[in-house]
């Protein structure tokens, strides 16, 4: 979502603001701004523009300093504009501040000011924000945003600063991620995540709810709200900055896509023998409840499925964005919370909530250190590495190959699988990346399936039992790049309403793997041709029969069909890239989209 | 300077190795071909590099990504059609603006070549090096160290001398380069005649240095025992207790050696695999990522990729397994003397076992013949003995 970036150093700020603004790109946005402060009493210089960073790049104006801030809004309260854009300014034009997050009080808090004789410009929260700042500046800035957060509701991540202050920056945060870490010459830079820091450092400290940090050259202080000092751990992550790089491929979806196998490997890597699965499972575990959201959704819904099936506990899903409205006063189930970014708001709330009602939680993320880690009693990375286009991919698999081990852990722990079964499980879990590259192999023959898909208006995915979730998630992908509507379901359900919407121009992507459902899989192919909708399956190379009754047949290498969500949805992956490639949309950057949700 | 690896064409010859991967990214002792490439150029400074891909390209961008694992910064370019040596480079001209090194990406090669190279520029150098097999490459002829003739693989005997493929060129070859291959000749080879022709001076520098070519896919075998002996000795992962290890043997993070496994080096054994208990390894042999060697089998002079399991019991020797493939207990390669046909050539390999293409499903008590080859996506139904080759694709029932 809205993306903040602030610098101060010994280098001119401008163009490490912008570079740093880059980096957040993919949190999704819709206009941008920057200020900087002046060295020696020079004065601010806001600037900002409404659309992508580069719309700012070609209207800027050099400004000089080595102090600033820059952010990425996506909008949220009043629409997206040139007035909307952050940074907003003080009565006094003294003070520049960005936001992300929601004010809930900004209303009252807005016509006390303006009784106050304060004077607005914009319909946003954030505006309301800069002002009770200054309504409570008596000349220390710290203080100032401390007491004036003290009076706000909601969610927020902020960054300040102010001519009487030169060379610093304040930041604060409330349920909103911000991250600081300094280079080895001393420059100090702070932002929503840790990609704009990787020029700097690779070693982070993230703020956590009611923090207050004061940036200055060559170090930072932080505080919480009643001005207590307070330390949080540094932590090490591994990225470079070339990770984030697209590396020759044309997108980052089509380049995590492929780094899928790599990706599988390492998240296995050391967890699949006897010793490294005891070290996953929490002990005494009879109910799970799994709360996600987006993609870890389905990615919770596949693992539904494992769980009951390994370990034999009754598994429960949740929206993670639903759960809290649950009157439950206790929760009994161990809750698993799944999220990529470790920062998605309603996951995390979820997640808050679960530990009131007195359960134990357990999160499965891909980012260290990520605010979920702190909620959560446990955590197992997926480390997928960093993912950058907004449709999540090896995110996702990763994800699921978690749950698996998860679900072994727990089976060798309750003693539901035999040991020759475990063991011939493991040995199929392990033969994943190979799999999934072999589905990665024939890309030329799903580029020549999206040509079917391009021009339709609307596409229906099937599947059932394990692949009922990856029919869901075929159709997420598919509309989340090429917008085009889509709908997953559970074939048996398409009786009961979506076939009325059947005919030859809306096909039916199905998912169809050698299990005890395929026969019924069969007839509602059936069903879909006898409405004249062409259909197209993903299934087994080696399944004759299926292509024989349907239009044309997406090949997936045969695996225990436990497994095949994992190899299936690679292929529905590639389905959606190459259709948004055709159709020529934004893939890495699809309109309205956020990579990490953090509003609710 | 600059430098452009040749890296877009598949390696026909080496089929079924090459169905899913460019010859690039065979691996050779612990790492794909191209990167003993981007290792020799990093380490006589050249960090800044253009890849010239096409076929598989993916599987190249995916593990060189862009190049700061490896030391250098990559840049990609992409040669839609495979039409020639000349033609791939001239794919790279708007990268390039000064003087460049050309650099093949399927061959093995070390600084040392590329540094004698930069030692001797000319407006056209090349590093020539003596082949028994001169008929596959461009051959040259030298008066000194001017070269006074280049033909590309000439029918009969000329000289034994061959262009390695590493060059030193002076930036207005591009022109020239660009005007041949616009004629429809797309060899650097024939650019090199017309620059010749037109009085250009192109230097021959005569290499000792390890320079080594994959011709058909059981070179690799050779290759690999050159490149591991005298290859270091790096162990992570965990060893249980009544684990042997002898000589240089490198093991990869994560990988499990059970009790009563047996390796004699030079081997190397990649990341996350499971071997054991009681497994053998004999030099010389390369292992991939993600391997399982189940108890009480035995494999030695072999390379098997990443991805493979191999049921127990098994017999594994003189072979080359490719990634992903499935082998259940009791498989045996029968490795044997053997006087090959290749290209319509007689060659006596003084032993040769088998080789299976990727992701193939070999039942249990599955025999292959010496010098047998078993295409990519086979399935081989149990207690089978393979007396032939297998094509692509087949079910052997």
């Amino acid at each position: 979502m809205c993306g903040i970036v602030g610098y101060t150093g010994n280098r001119q700020a401008l163009g490490l603001l912008i570079e740093g603004l880059k980096r957040l790109e993919y949190r999704g946005y819709d206009s941008a701004g920057v200020a900087v402060l002046g060295d020696e009493g020079g004065g601010l210089r806001i600037q900002k523009a409404k659309g992508m960073i580069a719309e700012l790049e070609r209207r800027l104006e050099p400004a000089s300093g080595t102090t600033g801030i820059a952010h990425t809004r996506w909008a949220t309260h009043g629409r997206p504009s040139d007035e909307n854009a952050h940074p907003f300014t003080d009565c006094g034009g003294k003070m520049a501040l960005i936001h992300n997050g929601i004010i809930e009080n900004f209303q009252e808090l807005r016509e006390r000011l303006l009784a106050g004789g304060h004077k607005f410009t914009s319909e946003t929260d954030t505006e309301t924000l800069v002002h009770l700042i200054e309504s409570h500046y008596k000349g220390d800035l710290v203080v100032a945003v401390r007491k004036a957060l003290r009076e706000v509701r909601g969610s927020y991540a902020i960054a300040v600063v102010h001519t009487d202050h030169p060379g610093t920056v304040v930041g604060a945060v409330s349920e909103n991620p911000l991250v600081v870490g300094v280079s080895p010459e001393g420059e100090v830079v702070m932002a929503s995540d840790v990609t704009p820091l990787l020029p700097f450092t690779n070693d982070f400290t993230f703020l956590e709810d009611g923090d207050v940090v004061e940036l200055r050259a060559g170090s930072f202080r932080m505080t919480n709200l009643s001005g207590r000092k307070v330390t949080r751990p540094s932590h090490h992550i591994d990225w470079s900055l070339e990770d984030a790089q697209k590396g020759g491929f044309e997108h980052f979806m089509l380049k995590e896509i492929h780094e899928q196998p790599h990706a599988i490997l390492q998240s296995l890597m050391g967890r699949i023998t006897d010793e490294g699965l005891v070290a996953l499972a929490p002990k005494d575990v009879d109910k799970v409840k799994i709360v996600a959201c987006g993609t870890s959704y389905h990615a919770g819904l596949i693992g539904k499925y494992i769980i009951e099936s390994i370990a034999g506990v009754d598994t429960t899903v949740e929206m993670a964005s639903e759960y809290r409205y649950s009157n439950l006063a206790r929760e009994s189930a161990l809750v698993i919370a799944i999220t990529q970014s470790g920062e998605t708001i309603d996951t995390i709330s979820a997640v808050r909530e679960a530990k009131r009602r007195g359960t134990r939680t357990l999160a499965i993320t891909n980012v260290v250190g990520s605010t979920i880690t702190r909620e959560a009693n446990d955590v197992i990375y997926t480390r997928a590495g960093p993912e950058i286009g907004v449709a999540a991919t090896k995110t996702f698999t990763t994800q699921v190959v978690a749950l698996y081990l998860l679900a072994f852990a727990l089976g060798l722990r309750r003693r539901t699988v035999g040991a020759e079964d475990l063991r011939r499980l493991r040995e199929e879990l392990r033969r994943l990346p190979a799999k999934v590259q072999t589905v990665l192999n024939s890309h030329e023959a799903i580029r020549e399936a999206a040509h079917r898909l391009k021009d339709c208006q609307d596409v229906y995915f099937i599947g059932r039992n394990i692949n009922y979730p990856v029919a869901l998630e075929g159709a997420l992908k598919l509309k989340e790049i090429s917008y085009i509507h889509a709908e997953g379901y559970p074939a048996g359900e398409l009786k009961h309403g979506p076939i009325a919407l059947l005919d030859g121009r809306t096909p039916v992507v199905a998912v169809v793997v050698d299990d005890p459902v395929r026969p019924k899989m069969i007839s509602n192919i059936g069903e879909v041709s006898a409405r004249d909708a062409p259909v197209y399956a993903v299934g087994y190379e080696d399944d004759v029969e299926l292509a024989k009754v349907v239009d044309a047949l997406i090949p997936i290498p045969r695996t225990d069909a436990l497994f095949s969500p994992v190899v299936a949805v690679v292929a529905l992956q590639l389905l959606a890239y190459y259709t948004a490639l055709l159709r020529g949309c934004h893939i890495d950057k699809p309109r309205n989209l956020a990579k990490s949700v953090t509003v609710e | 300077m600059k430098a452009v690896i040749l890296a877009a064409g598949e390696g026909t010859r080496l089929r079924p190795l090459t169905v899913s991967r460019p010859k690039v990214m065979l691996r050779v002792g612990d790492k794909p071909i191209m990167q003993y490439a981007i290792d020799a150029l990093r380490e006589v400074g050249v960090r800044d590099i253009v890849v010239v891909v096409g076929y598989q390209k993916e599987r190249i961008q995916t593990h060189f990504a862009d190049g700061k694992d490896f030391g250098v910064n990559l840049e990609y370019v992409v040669q839609r059609k495979q039409l020639g040596t000349g033609h791939a480079l001239l794919c790279a001209k708007d990268h390039l603006d000064g003087d460049f090194l050309a650099v093949p990406g399927d061959n093995i090669l070390d600084g040392a070549m590329v540094a004698q190279l930069l030692d001797h520029r000319s407006d056209v150098t090349m590093l020539c090096t003596e082949s028994a097999q001169p008929r596959k490459y461009g051959v040259v002829e030298l008066d000194g160290n001017r070269v006074t003739s280049i033909i590309e693989k000439p029918p009969r005997r000329i000289s034994n001398l061959i262009s390695t493929g590493i060059y030193h060129f002076s930036h207005r070859f591009l022109d020239l380069l660009e005007r041949e291959v616009g004629a429809g000749r797309f060899e650097l080879t024939h650019a090199l005649q017309a620059a010749m022709a037109e009085g250009y001076a192109i230097r021959g520098e005569l290499t000792t240095g390890l320079w080594l070519d994959v011709v058909f896919p059981w070179d690799l075998l050779s290759l690999n025992a050159r490149v591991l002996a005298g290859g270091p000795s790096r162990q992570a992962g965990t060893l249980e207790s009544g684990v042997t290890v002898q000589g240089p043997v490198s093991i990869g993070e994560g990988s499990v050696l059970r009790s009563g496994t047996y390796i004699k080096g030079p081997v190397s054994i990649g990341r996350g695999c499971d071997i054991g208990p009681n497994v053998v390894i004999y030099p010389t042999t390369s292992i991939g990522h993600n391997v399982t060697l189940s108890p009480f089998t035995e494999v030695r002079n072999s390379v098997i990729m990443d991805n493979v399991a191999i049921g127990g019991h098994s017999y594994v020797s003189h072979s080359i397994i490719d990634e992903g493939t499935t082998i259940q207990s009791h498989f045996v390669t029968c490795a044997e003397p053997k006087l090959l046909l290749i290209e319509n050539e007689l060659i006596q390999i003084d032993k040769i076992g088998s080789i299976v293409g990727e992701s193939c499903e070999i039942g249990h008590r599955v025999v292959v013949d010496a010098g047998r080859t078993i295409g990519a996506y086979c399935r081989i139904e149990a207690g089978n003995r393979i007396i032939k080759d297998i094509p692509d694709s087949a079910r052997v029932v």
